[in-house]
């Protein structure tokens, strides 16, 4: 851990935990691995919590995937309450909605997760629509394009208030004011294309809503975006491969899990 | 909660297997490492309820206590698999 911390210039306590008093307590391990499974038994269902300063978990980030990862960027949002990491929203009185749409994070490494972050500024007295609307009405939502390679994962959502509407005694889910929809979204590594000896993910597709207000609606919206952004490499351990063609920082991998996997089989005894 | 392994796998690259969601692995998935949940598995204690205790030895082999050395501030807990592969 020690090394690994070094090689990495990891600025945050590692902490680890060998009997898996951790792990168990919490009921994370994995127990599709059978314990004689040499050294891969023993982890956990990765994931992450965000706790606020009384301990209470505000968020929790669990994905089907091992390879799939939550981003920085979207823990800096969660613990600061869904502020950003982006520039400040403009919040200029607007006489039409208007949408802003940035992908938050350098980069778009293979399992880690960045939002695609889109800002609603609203007029005011006007309002935006969550699922479900019925026929006819359009709710405020992030469309991709198909591309190959690139995951989407459900999108995170500001709080609605309930409106109900005079005319059909209908009740819908409304966004008041301004707001941001954050997309979040990774690839598996084989999205994107060469430009100028870089690999670059193109991300395509449009930004939908309906702007109302108490008396009427608008007319259903759409705004297309194409966002480019370089893919990134993930941290390897330093073997095989990876090692060989200088894409990690070395650091001892291969003695380490020696090491673990004779702790395992000796723990056995 | 029965737990099942995902299993879907594909031919890639060289030697390489690809997993449902296209990733790239020397393991054919359902197997050693790649064995990850199918539908439903456990993640541990609810948003809303408070983070249990974690006391666990520290990279630099000092002894952490989560909630007291954390001192009343907000904190983000990561759980991964391993530093070396």
């Amino acid at each position: 851990m020690a090394d690994f911390s070094a090689a990495h210039h990891i600025t945050f306590p590692l902490l680890s935990d060998p009997d898996l008093v951790v792990i168990e307590s919490f009921g994370i391990l994995n127990t599709l691995i059978p314990p004689d499974d040499h050294p891969w038994y023993g982890i956990p269902f990765p994931g992450t919590y965000v706790i606020d300063d009384a301990g209470v978990i505000t968020h929790k980030f669990f994905e089907h995937s091992l390879a799939v990862r939550v981003g920085p960027e979207q823990l800096i949002a969660a613990v600061r309450g869904n502020d950003f990491t982006l520039e400040p929203a403009d919040t200029t009185p607007v006489e039409d909605v208007k949408v802003t749409i940035d992908i938050e994070g350098p980069d778009l490494p293979p399992g880690t997760q960045r939002d695609l972050v889109a800002r609603f500024s609203v007029p005011h007295g006007q309002h935006l629509y969550d699922d479900p609307v019925p026929e006819g009405m359009v709710a405020a939502s992030i469309e991709l394009d198909d591309t190959p390679g690139l995951m989407a994962f459900e999108t995170v959502k500001p709080d609605t208030r309930p409106l109900t509407l005079s005319g059909t005694g209908e009740t819908l889910d409304v966004y008041d004011g301004d707001i941001t929809l954050r997309q979040p979204i990774t690839q598996n590594g084989t999205a994107g294309d060469q430009v100028d000896g870089q690999r670059v993910v193109t991300i395509r597709g449009e930004v939908r809503w309906q702007a109302c207000d108490d008396m009427q609606c608008g007319l259903p919206q759409r705004q297309r975006f194409e966002l480019l952004i370089p893919a990134g490499r993930i941290t390897l351990p330093d073997m095989g491969p990876a090692a060989a063609k200088g894409h990690t920082e070395p650091m001892n991998g291969e003695k380490h899990l020696a090491q673990m996997v004779e702790r395992r089989r000796k723990s056995e005894k | 909660m029965e737990i099942e392994v995902e299993t879907t796998a594909n031919p890639g690259p060289g030697k390489l297997w690809l997993d449902i969601d296209g990733f790239a692995g020397p393991v054919k998935p359902g197997n050693g490492p790649r064995r990850d949940p199918k539908g439903e598995f456990p993640t541990g204690p609810d948003v809303g309820t408070p983070l249990p205790n974690i006391v666990a030895r520290h990279h630099n082999d000092s002894t952490v206590d989560l909630h007291r050395d954390r001192a009343g501030k907000p904190a983000v807990v990561v759980f991964f698999r391993s530093a070396v592969w």
